[in-house]
């Protein structure tokens, strides 16, 4: 008998939303077998929101969720930094020294961001909305979200609607008038996106990346959720084998082939946290010509590098923000609309445990000249900048308003199912996409678990 | 004793859309009176001598989309409205060549497949495509928004109906029309088509009126509007009207005329007479005053809610809102006489292009770096236009032999660094017409006169507010129901009687007649 008795269910990936899903899976019964082609699993925290059903529904014991206080800093033309803290008072306190006004309007506009943010929290929990639906259920729970939202009050569905659509900088320029202060929360508007802050959708995308945090608090939350999520039992984790998946005889996706060593395993279900368009590549001659377009389609267009900086001395930082203002980004990104790394970049510096992370944004392709750029803008000697080489997109598809709920990954395909029996996906490029730990693996692993009752 | 009440509208502002509702409510009986500030009626829709013998279309330049109804129930050509079809579009390319969009689809098709065959197979598709978002976003331009923040159960059919007529799309449309109403024209074009100078000639149409670039999220939305026009099936995508747009005007008042209404030129509006709450008439600024049982504005939000009325009036939170409404005009026109027809590169001599539209967009490049200028407060050094020549379509517009070219000029931001001076007027004058004489060498030599228009200008002159040719940005946060405030967008206003009909309502400008319409009769069924 050959091994395919062996595995319920092959999970492709063992980052959090693949051992997200596969746990769940397995605390269903399932048995089930993650395949990672890195040779270790990742030693960086993770970013982002960590869903509270989560660490429930696994009983994640030894979860460490961090968020620095102060949040960020910034530098000030003058000298000295703007901190902002977990702390609304506080916060007011330092926004008084550059901007009186902007620190009597912070304490509304953090409210009002927690707010919408909450409302995403809800989306995020659940599959995308289904708005093509007919069955009573699906309608009871849109109407259900909508009396939900309604129940925030009228201001909410306001800001909602006037918001989602907006750019960041016309929203923040709505708030505040001082120059660094929005050059702080714009960039969060930006993440990961080819998009500058005076683009459509970019206020959706800086509340994306508030889910999960305290008011006042506009950088996602870091975790070691994917250490924690790695050494629970449970789900046997095979690394440093690519996987590719292929068509089995019977039209299903029963077959994953492993790279290096050339095993083909086969289980009935395969479920796949790698890029959609990596996952479907192998598999285009089985699927609809509309389907491969739609794939081929996906925006995920990679802007961010990461890197270190080794500095002689102790960071006198936490997390050091060069976004001096919402120009300075829009500039960074003209010179990535064109296909240039940003002369001046945004850059984000996260101090943790003596080492210095480095975000470092525009960058659409390798550049020698960045190192250069980045040290200038953290005012630093070049060589202790040292650059990763741009990669895919992290999160396998912008979070773009055409690239989200029922549009994520394809448009009609947002429910982790694929064309092909069998083959699901659950990583950051299906809904609710990338920043958030673990959402998009635990509604994967729902869905599947629902329809096995079904049939 | 209250004075007697003279009429039982007034509307303010004589432009295509207050001129609309006159009419409309004249049909229906009422005693209307239109007040216009200017010598003439067309708001930013009109026709002027500006030099002698040469006549311009001064603002806009060629019709869009007049609502068929509007035509229809306004019998509209028997008040002289007449439209000549404009066939074409040729954008000249920076190596010599050109890319042509002619009236015959099949020679269309052969051009583009020059360029790319794999784009000429796409185009079929995509008109298609096109043409069936058109029809499924049609009814919405026709309908009164919804107010989504209300639990009247009205208001909560409306919202059903209305997320049934999406659902009704089917999943391929819907999924479309989402990609349109969120993603940059140049990101929809990619998923279509390779060739870069019919992209950039396409995604221009999502620019016009705007201060987004084409990879700016939210112009996809505009490309459909140049597939609405064909399928209503009275006038192709863009026509232009014998006499200029300002013959549009004055069929629209004529109609309204004839109907019973009485327009006034030259009588400039103060403000709107309030008391306890509800409209009662207005002052003019000659110390009048005219009683009325509604007051209908047709200016644009800033100057209905923030000058015709006092502040006290309104609710905060409306006023805050009115407040952000976004203006920034960004287009310019140029009205040039000439003495003869420019020459142009791509295409030397005199041609059947010229009875078209001519658009420097030679690449996606060209548009987007046109708007980083205007981004940081600068007039596009190289800008985007578009240019036509009414006098090839209707004689009358110039005297014999000799022409006027219209261009429509896009970045020309109202908010210039340092503010608009006549200097800068020129300079921005000059580098309009320097970037067409790359094009067209020569063109310079054939020139009569020259007027240049910045949206300071417009303002001035119209009263459009920061110059904005569309009352108020068309994207998406100012779109449907959120036109132009929340709650707000059912043409009512806090202030009971008075009612907005402007392009600064639902369905916005570009869409000629519609808001005007749609007040009308929300105006009547209010039983007003």
């Amino acid at each position: 008998m050959s091994a395919a008795a062996r595995w319920d269910a092959i999970v492709i990936g063992a980052d959090v939303n693949g051992l997200v899903a596969a746990h769940y899976l397995a605390r269903a019964g399932r048995r089930v077998l993650v395949v990672e082609q890195r040779e270790a699993p990742e030693s960086r925290l993770d970013v982002g929101w960590v869903p509270p059903q989560i660490v429930r529904d696994l009983e994640l014991a030894g979860l460490r969720i961090e968020q620095p206080d102060p949040w960020i800093a910034a530098p000030l033309d003058g000298g000295g930094r703007l901190e902002l803290r977990r702390d609304i008072g506080q916060s007011v306190e330092n926004i008084r020294r550059v901007s009186p006004t902007d620190a009597a309007r912070w304490p509304e506009f953090c409210a009002r961001m927690r707010r919408l943010a909450g409302v995403l929290e809800r989306l995020y929990v659940q599959p995308a909305p289904d708005v093509e639906t007919r069955q009573i259920g699906e309608l009871l729970s849109l109407a259900g979200l909508g009396l939900h939202v309604r129940r925030l009050g009228k201001q909410t569905v306001i800001d909602l609607l006037r918001i989602l659509p907006m750019s960041v900088a016309e929203l923040l320029d709505d708030w505040f008038e001082n120059d660094t202060l929005k050059g702080v929360l714009g960039a969060a508007g930006v993440w990961h996106l080819r998009q500058g802050p005076r683009a459509g959708g970019t206020a959706f995308n800086f509340l994306h990346h508030h889910v999960g945090s305290p008011a006042g608090v506009f950088r996602p939350p870091r975790s070691n959720i994917g250490q924690v999520l790695a050494a629970l039992p449970g789900v046997e984790i095979r690394l440093g084998d690519g996987p590719l998946v292929l068509l089995g005889k019977d039209g299903r996706a029963a077959d994953v082939r492993l790279g290096s060593s050339g095993d083909e395993i086969d289980a009935p279900l395969v479920v796949s946290s790698a890029d959609p368009r990596v996952t479907f590549e192998p598999l285009k001659p089985h699927l609809d010509a509309e389907f491969v377009r739609a794939v081929g389609n996906i925006k995920a267009r990679a802007v961010v590098v990461r890197g270190t900086l080794a500095l002689d001395r102790p960071a006198d930082f936490r997390v050091l923000c060069i976004a001096p203002s919402l120009d300075y980004l829009e500039r960074a990104y003209d010179d990535a609309k064109y296909g240039r790394t940003s002369a001046r970049p945004y850059v984000e510096a996260c101090a943790e445990n003596g080492r210095v992370e480095l975000h470092v944004q525009y960058v659409p392709a390798a550049d020698p000249a960045l190192a250069g750029a980045v040290a200038a803008a953290l005012g630093v000697p070049a060589g202790r900048v040292s650059l990763e080489t741009p990669g895919s997109h992290c999160y396998h598809g912008e979070l773009t308003l055409d690239q989200i709920l029922f549009m994520r990954p394809v448009p009609g395909w947002s429910r982790y199912r694929t064309p092909i029996d069998g083959l699901y996906l659950c990583g950051p490029g299906t809904h609710p996409g990338g920043g958030i730990a673990g959402a998009a693996g635990r509604n994967a692993a729902r869905v599947i678990l629902q329809e096995k009752v079904r049939s | 004793m209250a004075p007697p009440v003279t009429y039982d509208a007034i509307v303010i502002g004589g432009g295509h859309n207050g001129l609309v509702t006159a009419a409309y409510l004249a049909r229906a009986g009422k005693k209307v009176l239109v007040l216009e500030k200017r010598p003439r009626v067309g708001g930013a829709a009109v026709t002027e001598e500006v030099f002698p013998g040469f006549k311009f279309t001064m603002f806009s330049y060629v019709v869009s989309l007049l609502r068929p109804e509007i035509i229809r129930d306004l019998d509209l050509p028997r008040h002289g409205l007449h439209v000549l079809p404009l066939e074409s579009t040729v954008t000249p390319m920076e190596n010599g060549d050109y890319l042509a969009a002619w009236g015959d689809h099949d020679e269309t098709r052969r051009e583009l497949y020059r360029h790319s065959p794999r784009d000429a197979e796409a185009y079929d598709e995509y008109g298609h495509l096109m043409h069936h978002m058109a029809h499924a976003v049609r009814p919405i331009l026709a309908m009164v928004p919804p107010d989504p923040t209300s639990l009247d159960p009205r208001d909560l059919l409306a919202l059903l109906r209305l997320g049934r007529h999406f659902r009704g799309l089917g999943a391929e449309r819907l999924h479309a029309l989402v990609k349109l109403m969120t993603m940059s024209s140049a990101d929809f074009l990619d998923e279509w088509f390779e060739t870069d100078v019919l992209k950039a000639t396409k995604s221009a149409s999502g620019i016009i009126g705007t201060f987004l670039g084409p990879r700016s999220p939210g112009t996809a939305y505009v490309l459909l509007h140049h597939y609405m026009g064909e399928l209503d099936g009275v006038f192709r995508a863009w026509g232009f009207a014998k006499g200029g747009t300002g013959a549009i005007s004055d069929a629209i008042a004529a109609a309204a005329r004839s109907f019973g209404a009485e327009i006034r030129c030259d009588a400039a509006v103060a403000r709107v007479l309030v008391k306890g709450g509800r409209a009662t008439g207005v002052a003019l600024e000659n110390g009048d005053e005219l009683s009325a049982r509604v007051v209908v504005s047709g200016l644009d939000p800033r100057r209905t809610f923030l000058e015709l009325v006092e502040e006290r009036e309104l609710p905060a939170e409306f006023v805050a809102d009115i407040r952000r409404f976004k203006f920034r005009g960004s287009s310019g026109k140029v009205n040039v006489a000439l003495d003869a027809l420019p020459s142009f590169t791509c295409m030397p001599g005199v041609g059947r292009h010229h009875r078209g539209a001519i658009s420097i967009s030679p690449s996606l490049a060209h548009v987007e770096r046109a708007y980083d200028d205007a981004k940081y407060g600068e007039f596009s050094r190289r800008p985007y236009m578009d240019i036509v020549f009414p006098s090839m379509i209707d004689p009358g517009m110039a005297p014999p032999g000799k022409h006027v070219m219209s261009v429509f000029v896009q970045y020309a931001p109202y908010h210039l660094n340092g503010g608009w001076t006549d200097a800068k007027r020129e300079a921005f004058g000059d580098a309009v017409i320097d970037t067409i004489e790359g094009f067209a060498p020569g063109l310079k030599s054939h020139i009569l006169h020259r007027q240049v228009l910045t949206p300071a200008d417009i303002e001035r002159i119209t009263g459009l507010s920061e110059g904005n040719i569309f009352q108020g940005e068309l994207t998406l946060q100012q779109l449907f129901f959120l036109r132009p405030a929340v709650g707000w967008a059912k043409f009512r206003t806090p202030v009971r009687s008075y009612y907005q009909c402007g392009a600064g309502t639902h369905p916005g400008g570009g869409i000629m007649g519609a808001s005007g319409r749609l007040a009308a009769l929300a105006v009547l069924g209010d039983g007003a």
